[in-house]
């Protein structure tokens, strides 16, 4: 033990930890990824018929694995996108002190602060049938509207992706305020004594100096809407007849509902294939600052 | 000119409070819920605040014995019988929580200072850990059940702990990594003329600066392992409950899901990330981003 | 090392699957028939303490805790009767709660963590097969010979489920069977029977086939005024039962005796047209609502008929009713087969009481169930006015408080029904069939898939699935299962 030098022996439990729970499930996905294991063979996973790559061809012609990979990409693009666009507006109501600021910025990110389940849970009762949306809706319109989104196909995902922005857009706002406190003074007074508009100095000044804080946030958040989970399972579970899955919930339903614990392996490694790779690509801008 | 700014003030408040408004909307009607008695819970049109607020819920939550004799006499009330209250659950939050956070920063704050006193591993080296974060839990938790039936430690505290640990670790290493980073080395330098070991230079000079920031990332991970639900959903099989899990089993044969008893459930377990998630709100932008952006 | 211990699990399956195949009923039926058991002083009246002092002895002088995992909302059903052994045997008992729709998926992640988190549980009927192969349920014929008394299984109405080719691997513990519900004010009015005749040619009454009620609902289906024909489902999961139903009731079986599919044949293509053509006389609700919401619009008292269970009527009979009294009820609705009527009523779900493999005391587990479901001791747990379970026993129909939650009519014919029940599709993969099922049917009801195209669709995901789960295998439970069709419709079914 003393032969490894002091700095790496500090690193050692981390390190430990980490591959005991990350690499060596990955090394087990390796295999099961490659036979067609379900616990209903009645036979231990490491005496499954080896399978070739079925599996990979089987997820290739799968609509619904393919189905929720574009559905989740859709779930991420939007997401970001609508919290961006919140975070952004909402941040410049915030560069000035105001009487009260502190107070609504305490209100504004109380959202990041309830365990998602529960917020899940929140909207459940909020879009149901007979809930305060709908209510809402019945009011304004002047009808009757009792819709019931979590049975739609194509609308239950509103409530999801709702969930979903509700809970991190303070996030956002939150890091794009960061990033616009701390934006070089001088260049902003330059362009106000220039004479240019409230809107040109936003567009041209502001904006190319947030980038770097923006593409921080947005890949960020990118990673973690990927994986977006339990909203999906408190408020659909994927249903109905996985018209709302995402990937994690896909495979959440082949493992666990299904059993097909090979095939899932199979597209686990897939996505964690690709998940890694595009994110090591996209963490460039984190790279850079850290 | 003035008045132009006035117009322009109220503008800019309204739209402020659209959005705490908003902001605050799902967690009033969780709350207002939690405080509805049981025909109240989806009636149309709905009830925006209860005229008969009632302690039952949260009676059910944690004192099942007095919610049935709450419900014997007062004809009407829910009468839910649940296997055990919800401490069970918040018991095994606790533990998890805990001890996962405690290993997480214990061996986070000892990774953390490698890297940066010793650059060990390269520039590239805390990226793998990064990695670590972007892989989807779904995707590891399939043969994670397959290792844990092998090690024995499906439906065990120390499972969970294992799993919630490994995957805090990135957020110890780089929130705590950039605390160490605020604080020079030659500070530590300075102890090490006086003929200190540098470990214990980083004990008596560094760490002492730096205890406000891993107290935070310690908070900030516990309400990560708070918050928790995938692994707590599929690593366990009813002798470990969190609350995060407890929430559904809040369903009755008569009456589906109780909405009201999930609302003060939920009310109730959430409460501890929202006072831990204001005490360190200053640090929430620097933990999120891997400590990318500081304030 | 004896020779028996290099047998692996794995040859022995196949040993067994050829040895099954080669000679299937003659090896299962003696076991299953059930000769009388020997050496046993129980009967039906007493087997309850005899069941108890048996256990009691087995765990004298040691702790023992028995842990059961139970679907959340069960406990008031289950606790009383666990409590009353515990007094009985001082053998404590934990529970374990899980959301209901979890708990076979639970059941079968032990299968493979094998932690002993529990030594009993309770999974839906449909979940039994699957758990069984997955080797996570003790063969329970070793104990049925040791403890069971005569007729045990005869008294309960429906115990199709608890068998797997050939073995007993549970007890069931609820009555789920479907039964239909009527407005009984809208079914005696003079008017509309008058109306009813004329059109149609006979009379209104309880309905006998598909085509009656069907012909009912649209006579009653008046939405502008306020009536509706029916409180039916048209969400997925109820329209596969619904349809599993019709189909039967024109007498074919879903597989014939090479595990084709006959779903897809005339008669079921048949089945899905009427169905989605009855759509057109369910109330505005129909695509939306769940159980809760169905029991409430039913219970509003301006829909003709309505499908359900015990759990339905224990709705529709308290006061939060305004149709209570106010009902007729019959068996689901049958079909002309052959010239005969032919009823097909439905079991489909059900709760069973299983026994762990990985548990340390299998044999006190099942002297528990067996305690459970024993007359005496499950009409204390159906009598639970929140709970799962639904009569299911000879002696529940005659128990005063139960009839008093029922009500005696529903009583007569949930009992009818359950000695004739059809059940589910009891083969490994279940849900995966019945995934393909119901996922077809409802595009067909939403109109995107023609009723062919649909069960077409669905026939050939389910070769797929039963060459994916072994045609030799699944066989072998498939001619089992039929054979334990209720006698009445078995000979009649093609």
């Amino acid at each position: 033990m003393n032969r490894i030098p002091f700095n790496i022996r500090l690193v050692l439990p981390a390190q430990l930890t980490i591959m005991a729970i990350v690499v060596v499930p990955t090394v087990i996905l390796l295999w099961l990824a490659h036979t067609d294991w379900q616990p209903t063979q009645n036979i231990p996973w490491f005496d499954a018929e080896f399978y070739w790559f079925w599996n990979f061809y089987d997820l290739w012609y799968d609509e619904r694995f393919i189905n929720s990979v574009f559905r989740t990409l859709f779930v991420v693009a939007t997401c970001i996108a609508v919290e961006l666009f919140l975070a952004l507006g909402l941040a410049l109501l915030f560069l000035d002190e105001w009487p009260w600021r502190k107070v609504a910025v305490s209100i504004i990110i109380l959202p990041m602060m309830i365990i998602p389940v529960d917020a899940a849970n929140a909207f459940f009762m909020l879009f149901n049938e007979r809930g305060p949306i709908n209510h809402l809706i019945t009011v304004i319109t002047g009808e009757v509207f009792e819709f019931s989104w979590l049975s739609h196909p194509t609308w239950a995902m509103v409530p999801i992706m709702l969930a979903e922005i509700w809970q991190w857009t303070p996030l956002m706002f939150l890091l794009v305020l960061t990033g616009l406190m701390n934006l070089p003074e001088n260049q902003i007074r330059a362009a106000v004594g220039l004479g240019a508009s409230p809107v040109r100095i936003f567009f041209r000044v502001m904006l190319p100096l947030l980038v770097p804080v923006i593409s921080i946030a947005v890949v960020i958040r990118a990673i973690e809407t990927f994986k977006i989970f339990d909203p999906v399972y408190i408020l659909t579970r994927g249903q109905p007849g996985g018209a709302t899955e995402t990937i994690s919930m896909y495979m959440y339903n082949g493992a666990f509902v299904y059993f097909r614990m090979g095939y899932i392996a199979a597209a686990a490694l897939l996505v964690l294939f690709v998940v890694v790779s595009v994110c090591l690509v996209l963490a460039r801008p984190l790279r850079k600052h850290g | 000119m003035r008045k132009q700014k006035t117009w322009q003030t109220v503008l800019k408040r309204t739209a402020v409070i659209v959005a705490a408004v908003f902001a605050f909307f799902p967690i009033y009607w969780l709350i207002s819920t939690s405080f509805k008695p049981f025909d109240e819970w989806a009636n149309w049109p709905p009830i925006w605040l209860t005229d008969n607020p009632t302690l039952q819920n949260y009676r059910i939550v944690f004192f099942p014995e007095l919610a049935r004799e709450f419900a014997a006499q007062q004809e009407g009330s829910l009468d839910y019988k649940v296997s055990g209250s919800a401490w069970n659950a918040f018991k095994g939050s606790a533990i998890v929580s805990v001890a996962a956070t405690i290993i997480s920063v214990a061996f986070g704050t000892l990774a953390a200072y490698s890297i940066v006193r010793f650059k060990t591993g390269g520039k590239n080296y805390p990226f793998q850990f990064l990695t670590v974060r972007m892989v989807p839990p779904i995707a590891v938790v399939v043969p994670m059940v397959v290792l844990f039936s092998i090690l024995k430690l499906s439906d065990t505290y120390f499972g969970l702990i294992l799993a919630y640990s490994a995957f805090t670790l990135p957020f110890s290493i780089w929130m705590i990594r950039s605390f160490i980073d605020d604080v020079p080395a030659e500070l530590e330098g300075a102890a090490m003329i006086h003929g200190m070991g540098q470990f214990r230079a980083f004990l008596t000079v560094t760490l002492p600066l730096v205890k406000g920031g891993i107290l935070s990332t310690a908070l900030f991970i516990f309400i990560l392992n708070w918050s928790e639900f995938l692994f707590a959903l599929v690593l366990t099989a009813g002798n470990v409950v969190t609350v995060t899990l407890q929430v559904a089993n809040y369903v009755s044969a008569s009456s589906g899901k109780l909405y009201g008893v999930q609302a003060a459930m939920g009310t109730i377990s959430t409460l501890p990330v929202i006072v831990f998630g204001y005490m360190i709100q200053r640090h929430i932008v620097r933990g999120l981003t891997f400590g990318a952006i500081k304030r | 090392m004896s020779k028996k211990s290099i047998v692996t699990d794995r040859s022995r399956r196949k040993f067994m699957q050829s040895a099954a195949v080669g000679a299937t009923a003659a090896v299962i039926a003696p076991s299953f028939i059930m000769s009388p058991r020997m050496a046993n002083a129980a009967t039906l009246g007493n087997v309850h303490i005899e069941a108890a002092k048996k256990a009691k002895e087995l765990a004298a002088g040691r702790n023992i805790t028995l842990k059961v995992l139970q679907p959340s909302g069960s406990l008031g059903n289950v606790k009383p009767v666990a409590d009353q052994f515990t007094a009985l045997t001082g053998v404590a008992v934990e529970y374990l709660e899980v959301p209901l729709g979890e708990i076979t998926q639970k059941i079968l992640l032990e299968a493979v963590a094998k932690s002993g988190a529990f030594d009993l549980a309770l999974p839906a009927t449909f979940g039994m097969p699957d758990l069984v192969e997955s080797g996570i349920l003790v063969n329970l014929d070793q104990y049925a010979s040791k403890y069971e008394p005569a007729g045990f299984q005869d008294d309960a109405l429906f115990s199709t489920g608890d068998y797997y080719k050939g073995s007993l691997y549970g007890y069931q513990t609820d009555g789920d069977t479907y039964v239909m519900f009527y407005n009984k004010d809208w079914l005696e009015n003079p008017d509309e029977n008058k109306k009813f005749a004329d059109k149609n040619g006979y009379e209104l009454k309880v309905p006998d086939t598909w085509e009656e009620l069907d012909a009912m609902m649209a006579h009653f289906h008046h939405p502008d005024k306020g009536m509706y024909g029916g409180a039916l489902f048209r969400t997925q999961y109820f329209l596969a039962w619904e349809w599993w139903v019709r189909f039967h009731a024109k007498g074919f079986f879903p597989l014939d005796d090479d595990l084709n599919p006959q779903i897809n044949n005339a008669a079921g293509v048949e089945a899905l047209e009427e169905m989605v053509a009855a759509s057109k006389h369910l109330y505005p609700g129909a695509r939306t609502n769940g159980l809760f919401e169905n029991f409430e619009a039913f219970g509003a008292g301006d829909k003709f008929c309505n499908i359900g269970w015990g759990g339905t009527q224990k709705f529709l009979n308290s006061d939060k009713s305004s149709i209570k009294g106010r009902m007729a009820f019959g068996p689901t609705p049958g079909g002309i087969v052959d010239g005969k009527l032919l009823r097909t009523p439905y079991f489909n779900w059900g709760w069973n009481y299983v026994v762990s493999s990985v548990s340390a005391e299998p044999e006190i587990a099942y002297l528990l169930t067996l305690y459970a479901c024993s007359p005496a001791m499950s009409t204390v747990a159906v009598r639970d006015p929140d709970g799962y379970f639904d009569p299911f026993r000879g002696a529940h129909y005659e128990d005063d408080a139960i009839i008093k939650t029922y009500s005696p009519e529903f009583l007569a014919v949930h009992k009818a029904s359950m000695e004739g029940s059809i059940p589910d599709l009891y083969l490994k993969g279940q849900g995966e069939y019945f995934d393909e099922l119901r996922t077809n049917l409802g595009a067909a009801d939403a109109g995107t898939k023609t009723a062919k195209q649909a069960l077409d669709d669905t026939a050939k995901s389910w070769e797929r699935i039963t060459r994916r789960m072994g045609k030799r295998s699944q066989g072998v439970q498939w001619s089992f299962l039929k054979s334990i069709y209720p006698s009445s419709i078995r000979n009649r079914l093609k």
